[in-house]
């Protein structure tokens, strides 16, 4: 459609077949109505302020069933998103934020390189969550255990605790609290995330990844009765 | 001649001022230039009219329907000549047919003479309408649509791809038509539905400054154009159009992309805006009426007042005066039907008055 198309090399087959994978999926028709290009999605993102990141030609582009603008922000802009979603202030009831998280899920499904680039530096959250259930809680931020962090991490960790009692709302996210995740729970959420695909997505961007949390797995699971794979 | 008003046009707003005028009482001699009632609608092939696309024959219909009673004589094949007199007892000098004059007493006289599409060949050559069978206009799209088909005119194939030209005419200072013809982005979204409804396949863009779909139109029109029937709405004027093939390249920004555009179309349709028609500038020369800039009949004591013209007792209804879409042309027609009674009605007294 326009003149300066990226991955032109491309074939349009591949991109039609990725764009009607997004369309096809059940939470598309609720995700995008028509867009009037106001610019409020834009406005209201946080992302927009920081990168060429624009929710509203997302949006756009999947109305306008631009097949090559769709590939280009498809590799180059959905990863720029932090999926808070303030973009659902539109007026019209779109959502591209929840437009972007089918896109992702496009991305990976199809092993794009863009999308295994973008997630390369997460590895290490994705095996954390995805194997003890459970995340980095605020006073783990210990400078001798993240001497990759910086030296903010000590400021942190001295005054953790008079900090947290200045915020509003009563968190539970410490290691003394909400954090311990039983064997029982921990066994459902392998189940989860090998029943609903997400091992196959994390298979796709990350196989040396997937080896290991499929072995940390395998010791659970087959306690409760279920095989590893 | 108590009570009678003239009315100059046989168009929607001639027609509904002719039926309001005798509904209120009144008598009615209403001249039209061409051998059938209707006007532009008539004449331009209208086939669905916008917003709702009910049968624009059916409408035309309802309205001819409304003047044929005795109060209201008809003069077809007949133009106005000459006008003297004044308000509450001009003479109107009507030519018909065969060419004889004929003079006419009314109390008031409504003009009704409407607009006529903008000629996109008429000084530019804008967009290589006169050398390519497949750019046409809005009015050339709906004849088609009219006989339930959309072919490129060039081979009689069904197009993969149709574009649709906003402001084409308007808004255009070099033109000289700086105004917004009101109607044409309704029309355009319109016409893009009816031509989805007929060729599921196609894709259909509509390149616009600003989409202007008024009040109801943007629940009924913009939006399911776009939510329903997937037409594309891409911001920015074309710049031009080329042959390439057997196809059309047409060159413009995708603003709000910010890129530059070059893409192959089948068909293109230039929404051509509204200009006064030949019947309303003469008319406003033969009884005097002041004109606007843009030649349409002037209504001096807008926005309050949109139906007096320059000349106590001379009423303006419809596209006469500028841009109007067919709810701004009936409201009119009525306000003028009233006004003109009204006026007559307010000046007998005094005229008993001044003879007794």
């Amino acid at each position: 459609m326009t003149l300066q198309a990226r991955y032109a090399d491309v074939p349009v087959e591949t991109k039609q077949r990725l764009f009607d994978e997004v369309k096809a999926d059940l939470r598309f028709r609720d995700t995008l109505y028509g867009c009037y290009e106001c610019g409020i999605c834009v406005a209201a993102c946080p992302s927009a302020r920081f990168y060429d990141f624009s929710p509203r030609k997302i949006a756009q582009a999947a109305a306008r069933e631009d097949l090559g603008i769709f590939y280009e922000q498809l590799n180059d802009d959905i990863w720029n998103c932090s999926q808070c979603f303030s973009c659902l202030r539109c007026p019209r009831g779109n959502n591209p934020g929840g437009l972007i998280t089918i896109m992702r899920e496009v991305a990976i499904n199809n092993g794009l390189a863009s999308a295994r680039q973008a997630l390369e530096g997460y590895g290490r959250v994705v095996y954390k969550i995805m194997s003890t259930g459970t995340q980095v809680s605020p006073d783990m931020l210990q400078p001798n255990a993240f001497p990759d962090w910086g030296p903010h991490v000590a400021e942190i960790s001295e005054n953790l605790l008079l900090w947290r009692r200045a915020l509003p709302p009563e968190t539970l996210h410490t290691t003394s609290t909400a954090w311990e995740v039983t064997d029982r729970t921990l066994t459902e959420l392998y189940l989860i995330w090998h029943m609903t695909g997400v091992m196959d997505m994390i298979k796709e961007v990350d196989a040396g990844l997937h080896m290991i949390l499929v072995d940390v797995m395998e010791e659970l699971l087959e306690d409760a009765g279920y095989a590893a794979d | 001649m108590p009570e009678t008003v003239l009315i100059v046009g046989g168009g929607p707003a001639g027609l509904e001022a002719a039926r309001a005028v005798a509904d209120l009482g009144g008598r009615v001699v209403l001249v039209e230039r061409r051998e059938v009632l209707g006007g532009t609608p008539d004449e331009a092939n209208y086939a669905a009219l916008t917003p709702h696309l009910g049968s624009a024959q059916e409408a035309l219909d309802r309205l001819r329907a409304g003047v044929g009673r005795p109060e209201v004589e008809v003069l077809l094949g007949s133009t106005v000549t000459a006008c003297r007199g004044s308000v509450g007892d001009f003479t109107v000098t009507v030519s018909g047919p065969d060419g004889a004059g004929r003079e006419v007493g009314a109390g008031a006289v409504v003009v009704a003479t409407g607009f006529t599409h903008f000629d996109p060949g008429r000084e530019t050559q804008m967009y290589g309408y006169y050398e390519f069978p497949d750019v046409i206009t809005l009015p050339d799209a709906e004849k088609m649509l009219k006989e339930h088909r959309f072919v490129r005119p060039s081979t009689g194939e069904p197009p993969r791809s149709v574009a649709f030209i906003q402001c084409v005419g308007s808004r255009d200072r070099r033109i000289g038509n700086e105004y917004c013809s009101k109607v044409c982005c309704g029309v355009a979204s319109k016409e893009a539905i009816e031509i989805r409804r007929l060729l599921p396949d196609c894709k259909v863009y509509i390149f616009y400054i600003d989409m202007r779909m008024y009040g109801y139109w943007e629940n009924q029109i913009y939006w399911p154009a776009q939510e329903q029937y997937n037409v594309n709405y891409i911001r920015g004027i074309v710049t031009e159009i080329v042959g390439k093939g057997d196809r059309l390249l047409m060159k413009g920004e995708d603003t709000t992309m910010g890129r530059p555009l070059e893409v192959l179309m089948d068909v293109i349709v230039l929404s051509v805006g509204m200009e006064p028609s030949r019947g309303t500038r003469e008319i406003a020369g033969i009884l005097g009426l002041e004109q606007n800039r843009y030649g349409f009949i002037a209504a001096p004591g807008e926005p309050m007042d949109p139906i007096s013209t320059s000349v106590p007792g001379i009423y303006v209804a419809g596209a006469a005066a500028g841009p109007r879409d067919l709810e701004d042309t009936m409201g009119t027609a009525g306000a003028a039907a009233a006004r003109a009674l009204g006026v007559i009605r307010s000046a007998r007294p005094a005229a008993a008055t001044a003879g007794a």
